[in-house]
C-alpha cells in the first residue's frame, strides 16, 4: 500500500505554544487510522494541517502520487473531506441542503447539478440513515442526528480521504457503532483513506486498522491495534494505569485500575 | 445501517405570507404614492407618466418628471440596498448586518464632505469615486476592529457604530468649523429622493443592474459560508477571497446610491431582516425577497416623507428620516427571534487572549490621578489671552472659578460617570465594545432634547436636565421591557440600545433638514458644550456622584459573578435578574447624569474602561477606579482644549472626546488585534 499523506518533521506552533512537534508519519491508502491521546496532545491540529485548515511552522505535509498538497482549493476539497470537531450552526438549512453543499467542489460556484448529483446526495442521506429527517432543518435535529448530517455531506463529496475529527461524540453507542461500521464499509468498498480522532480506545482498536497516539505534541505509538492494545503501550498514551483484556480475537476491552 | 425512520417530514415550502406580503407592500406603496396624482388625472394618464408627458399641461410635467422619476429611482435602490443587505448578512453570518450597520454609508458620506470642502475637483471628476473610498475606509476598519474578536454579530454592528458616530463626529466638526460650506450637505446627507429630471435615474440603473447581476453570479459559493469556514474552506471554496469579493461589491453598491441621493439608512438591513422573518430561508429565497422588500419599503418609505414635506410646514422631510422610522422598529421585530449564539460562521469564538500585565491599583491609580490635578491647575491658570497665553495668579482664581471652574469640574465628573458606567456596562455584558453611548441610554436623553428642539417649547436650562433625565429612563424602562425575556442578557440589550439610537438619529436628520439657529442650538448641546453648566449644577452632579460611588462598592462582587454566566453565578446564590436590574439602573443613572453635560456621542464610556485595563487593572473593582480616573481625565482634557484650540471661540468638548477617543479607540483595537 502507497502513502496517502507523508507527513516530514512536522511542527505547528499556535502563538508562543508548540502544538505538535516533529512528526514523522505515513498514512497509507484505504486504511482506517485512528488518532490517540489525550486533551490537548495535538490531535485535531494535526489533523488540520492535513486538511490544509492550518499551515505548519516547520516540516512538510505531501499528498502522494500526482496529487500536490499545494493544489487549487476546490481539487483539494475533491480528494480530501475534513469534518470540523464542533460544525457550525446551518442557519437553517435542511439536511438534504446541507448534503447537498457537498457536491459543490465537483460543481463550483455555476456548474448545474446533473442527476448523478442528486443520486450521490440522496445516496449519502440513505447511508446515514438520515432520509427520514431529509427536509427537516439541521438546527432543529438532535445532536447525533446532526453528526450524522455532516458526515452525510462529506459523503457525497466523494473524496478519497476522509479527516474526521471526533465524529461520534454526540452519538449514542449505538449509533457510534453504525457510523464507524459505514466509515469502515466505505474505506473498504471505495478504497477510502481515513483518519478519525477518537477517544474510546476499544471503539478504535475495534474498527481501525492501525492506531496512532500523541503525547504532547509528539508521536509516541504507532501500531495496528494488536500492538498498541497492551496496558503499557495504554499507560503511556493516557498517563494513567491502566489494564486490557482481549476477550475475543479483535475485541479488546481496556479499563482503568 | 441505520434502521429507525419515526417521522417523514414533507419538504418545506416557501411560506404564502411571504409573497403576499411583498405585493401588498408594493402595490401599496406604488398606490400611495400615485394616490395624489389619481385625484387630479384618469388612471392611464397617470400610468403613462413614466413614459410620456403633454407639455401644454403642467400637472402632466410634473408627474413625468418629478413622481415617476421619483418612484424609479425609489424602488430601483430599495431593490438595489436590499440585495446588497442580504449578501452582507449572508458573508458575515450576521443578521444584523448592513452597509449601515457596517458604516458604508457614513463612510461613503465622510468622503463626499471631504472632498466637498478639499477638492471639489475629485467630485465633480467622479462622485462615486470619494464615495467608494470612504465606504471602502469605514469597512475596512470595522473588519480590522473585529477580526480578533471573532466578528461575534454584536461585536461588529458595536464596530459598525463606532466607525459610523466617529465619521458623524468629524463631519460635524468640519461642519461646525467650514460651516458657510456645508450647509445644503445637510439635507443630501439625509438622504433625499427629490427628482427633477430622469437623468439621475438613467445615470444608476446600468451600474446597479451590473452590481446587482455580480453579486447574484456569487451566490453558490455565498451558500457554502452558511457552513462555517472551516467546512467551506474544505469544500474548496477560497472563503477569505469570496468575503472580500462580495463585500466589495455590496460597499461598491452602497457607495453608488450613496453618492447620488445620501444616506438611505437601514433599507439594506430592514428589507432582508423583514424577508427572514417572514421565512425566506435558503440564500436564493432571501435574495430574491429581500431586493423586493427593499423596493417596496423604500417607496413606502420616500411616500411618507414627501407626505410629510408638503402637509408639514413646507420644510423638507428627507427620505433618510423616514427609512430610519421604519428601520427601528423592525431591528426590534427582529430582536424578538434573534438567537445570540451565532457566531460568524466558522470562526473560533473566543477572542485572542488580551491580557497586558497586571499593575498595582495605587501606582496607577496615584498616576492618574496626578494627571488630573495637573490637567486642573493647567485648566484652571495658564490660558491663552487676546495677546499671549499668560498664568492666572493662584489669588484670582476666585474670580476665574466663575469662568473656567464650573465646566471644568462638570466635565471631570461627567468623566467619572461615564467610565463607571461604561466598566459596569462592559462588565454586565461581558463585551468590551459595549458602553452607555452604545446602550442607547444617552440616545434617549438625546431623543427627547430633539423633540424639545422641533416642537419649539422654551423651557430652560433646568427643564432641560429633567426631560433628559425623564429621556434616559424612558430608554432604559423600555430596555428593561425588552430584555426581561432574555432575562437581561447584555446583546439583547445593546441590539436594544441600537434601535433607540436609530429613532434618536432619525429625529436629528429631520432637526437638521429644517436648519436655522435651532438646529445649532441642538449640535452645541449635543456635542457637549460645557460652557453651558452653571456652577449649582456642577456641584450638585458632584453630590449625585459621589453617592453613586458609594453605592457601588455593593456592586462590585456581584458584577464578578456574573461574568460567570447565569448558571454559574445562580448556582453561586446571586439572584441574577435582580442583581441585574439593579446594575442596570446605576448604569443609567450614571449615564443620564453625563449626557447632559456631554451629549450623548462622546466616547469616553468606552474608552476609559478600556484604557484601565491596558493599565493593568483587571479585576472589577480596579478597573472602575481606574476606568473613573481616565474618563475624568481625559474629559478634562477635552474640556481644556476645546478653549484653547481655535481661541477665542470654543468647540464643544464632547466633539473633541469623541474625535480624540475615537482615534484611540481605533488604534487601541488594532494594537491587540496584532498582539
Amino acid at each position: 500500500m502507497s502513502a496517502f499523506f507523508e507527513v516530514s518533521s512536522l511542527g505547528v506552533r499556535i502563538g508562543d505554544t508548540t502544538i505538535v512537534n516533529d512528526i514523522n508519519l505515513d498514512f497509507r491508502e484505504g486504511e482506517v487510522t485512528a488518532l490517540l491521546g489525550h486533551n490537548g496532545s495535538g490531535k485535531s491540529t494535526l489533523l488540520k494541517v492535513l486538511a490544509r485548515q492550518l499551515s505548519p511552522a516547520k516540516g512538510d505535509v505531501r499528498l502522494v502520487g500526482n496529487r500536490n498538497h499545494r493544489t487549487d482549493a476546490r481539487e483539494f476539497a475533491r480528494t480530501v473531506g475534513y469534518l470540523p470537531q464542533h460544525p457550525p450552526g446551518t442557519d437553517g438549512l435542511t439536511v438534504s441542503e446541507l448534503v447537498a453543499l457537498g457536491r459543490y467542489p465537483w460543481r463550483g460556484p455555476l456548474g448545474r447539478y446533473t442527476p448523478d448529483d442528486y443520486a450521490c446526495i440522496d445516496q449519502a442521506i440513505a447511508d446515514t440513515g438520515l432520509t427520514p429527517f431529509r427536509h427537516r432543518s439541521v438546527d432543529t435535529l438532535s445532536g447525533g442526528e446532526r453528526q450524522r448530517a455532516w458526515i452525510a455531506m462529506l459523503l457525497a463529496q466523494q473524496t478519497q480521504c476522509l479527516l474526521l475529527d471526533e465524529p461520534i461524540s454526540a452519538l449514542d453507542v449505538k449509533h457510534q457503532v453504525e457510523t464507524l461500521r459505514l466509515v469502515h464499509r466505505l474505506a473498504e468498498e471505495r478504497d477510502l483513506t481515513v483518519v478519525v480522532v477518537l477517544h474510546d480506545v476499544d471503539l478504535a482498536a475495534r474498527f481501525c486498522d492501525r492506531l496512532v497516539a500523541l503525547r504532547g505534541g509528539r508521536l509516541i505509538a504507532d501500531g495496528t491495534p494488536q500492538e498498541i492494545m497492551n496496558s503499557g503501550t495504554l499507560e503511556s498514551i493516557y498517563g494513567v494505569p491502566m489494564g486490557v483484556m482481549e476477550r475475543a480475537p479483535g475485541q479488546w476491552v481496556s479499563y482503568v485500575h | 445501517m441505520y434502521a429507525e425512520s419515526q417521522v417523514a417530514s414533507a419538504a418545506p415550502r416557501l411560506p404564502g405570507k411571504l409573497p403576499l406580503t411583498a405585493t401588498l407592500l408594493l402595490l401599496g406603496a406604488l398606490a400611495a404614492s400615485a394616490a395624489p396624482w389619481f385625484l387630479e388625472r384618469d388612471p392611464v394618464s397617470v400610468v403613462s407618466a413614466f413614459w410620456s408627458y403633454d407639455g401644454g399641461d403642467y400637472t402632466s410635467v410634473l408627474a413625468h418628471f418629478s413622481w415617476a422619476p421619483r418612484v424609479s429611482i425609489a424602488l430601483l435602490i430599495g431593490c438595489g440596498l436590499g440585495l446588497a443587505g442580504a449578501v452582507t448578512q449572508q458573508v458575515l453570518g450576521n443578521p444584523l448586518a448592513s452597509p449601515t450597520t457596517l458604516g458604508v454609508e457614513a463612510g461613503g458620506q465622510f468622503g463626499v464632505t471631504l472632498a466637498t470642502l478639499f477638492a471639489p475637483a475629485l467630485l465633480a471628476f467622479s462622485q462615486d469615486l470619494v464615495a467608494v473610498a470612504g465606504g471602502l475606509l469605514a469597512i475596512g476598519m470595522v473588519i480590522a476592529l473585529t477580526w480578533r474578536l471573532g466578528f461575534s454579530p454584536v461585536t461588529v454592528i458595536l464596530a459598525g457604530l463606532v466607525i459610523t458616530f466617529f465619521m458623524g463626529a468629524l463631519n460635524m466638526a468640519f461642519m461646525l468649523i467650514k460651516g458657510e460650506w456645508l450647509g445644503n450637505l445637510f439635507i443630501w446627507g439625509a438622504g433625499s429622493l427629490v427628482q427633477n429630471s430622469w437623468q439621475p435615474f438613467m445615470d444608476l440603473w446600468p451600474r446597479v443592474l451590473i452590481l446587482g447581476a455580480a453579486l447574484v453570479l456569487l451566490m453558490r459559493p455565498l451558500q457554502l459560508l452558511q457552513i462555517g469556514q472551516a467546512s467551506a474552506s474544505s469544500l474548496g471554496a477560497r472563503v477569505g477571497l469570496l468575503r472580500m469579493l462580495a463585500l466589495f461589491l455590496v460597499v461598491l453598491m452602497s457607495a453608488t446610491v450613496v453618492s447620488r441621493v445620501g444616506v438611505v439608512a437601514f433599507v439594506g438591513l430592514a428589507a432582508p431582516v423583514l424577508a427572514r422573518l417572514l421565512g425566506a430561508r435558503t440564500l436564493q429565497e432571501r435574495l430574491i425577497w429581500s431586493m423586493l422588500l427593499g423596493g417596496g419599503l423604500l417607496l413606502l418609505a420616500d411616500t411618507l416623507a414627501h407626505w410629510a414635506s408638503s402637509w408639514g410646514d413646507g420644510s423638507l422631510v428627507p427620505t433618510g428620516t423616514t427609512t430610519a422610522l421604519i428601520g427601528g422598529p423592525i431591528i426590534l421585530l427582529a430582536l424578538q427571534g434573534f438567537k445570540n449564539t451565532h457566531h460568524m460562521p466558522g470562526q473560533e469564538s473566543n477572542p485572542g487572549a488580551f491580557l497586558p500585565k497586571r499593575r498595582s491599583v495605587l501606582v496607577t491609580g496615584a498616576v492618574l490621578l496626578c494627571l488630573l490635578l495637573a490637567t486642573f491647575f493647567v485648566s484652571m491658570g495658564w490660558s491663552p489671552g487676546l495677546q499671549e497665553w499668560s498664568w492666572t495668579p493662584i489669588a484670582d482664581w476666585g474670580e476665574a472659578w466663575v469662568w473656567r471652574g464650573p465646566r471644568l469640574l462638570a466635565a471631570i465628573l461627567a468623566g467619572v460617570c461615564l467610565g463607571l458606567a461604561g466598566s459596569l456596562i462592559q462588565r454586565m455584558t461581558g463585551n468590551v465594545m459595549a458602553s452607555p453611548e452604545l446602550l442607547g441610554i444617552s440616545g434617549g436623553a438625546a431623543l427627547v432634547m430633539v423633540l424639545i428642539v422641533l416642537t419649539g417649547t422654551e423651557i430652560g436650562r433646568a427643564g432641560q436636565l429633567g426631560a433628559a433625565t425623564l429621556g434616559a429612563a424612558g430608554a432604559l424602562g423600555l430596555l428593561i421591557l425588552l430584555a426581561r425575556r432574555h432575562r437581561f442578557a447584555g446583546n439583547q440589550l445593546l441590539l436594544g440600545g441600537l434601535a433607540l439610537y436609530v429613532f434618536m438619529d432619525s429625529g436629528l436628520r429631520l432637526v437638521m433638514a429644517s436648519g436655522g439657529t435651532v438646529a445649532a442650538k441642538l449640535l452645541n448641546w449635543m456635542y457637549g458644550a460645557t460652557w453651558l453648566i452653571s456652577e449649582t449644577e456642577a456641584l450638585s452632579l458632584l453630590g449625585l456622584t459621589l453617592v453613586i460611588c458609594l453605592t457601588l462598592f455593593v456592586a462590585i462582587r456581584p458584577l464578578t459573578l456574573l461574568a460567570l454566566g447565569d448558571t454559574s453565578a445562580s448556582s453561586l446564590g446571586l439572584p441574577v435578574t435582580r442583581a441585574r436590574l439593579g446594575l442596570l439602573i446605576l448604569a443609567a443613572i450614571l449615564t443620564a447624569a453625563a449626557t447632559v453635560v456631554i451629549g450623548p456621542l462622546s466616547f469616553v464610556g468606552l474608552i476609559a474602561p478600556h484604557l484601565a485595563r491596558v493599565l493593568g487593572q483587571q479585576t472589577v473593582g480596579r478597573q472602575m477606579i481606574g476606568s473613573a480616573l481616565a474618563g475624568g481625565l481625559l474629559l478634562a482634557l477635552a474640556d481644556y482644549l476645546s478653549r484653547i484650540v481655535i481661541f477665542p471661540s470654543q468647540l464643544p468638548a464632547g466633539l473633541l472626546a469623541a474625535l480624540v477617543g475615537g482615534i484611540y479607540f481605533l488604534w487601541g483595537l488594532s494594537r491587540h488585534g496584532r498582539a
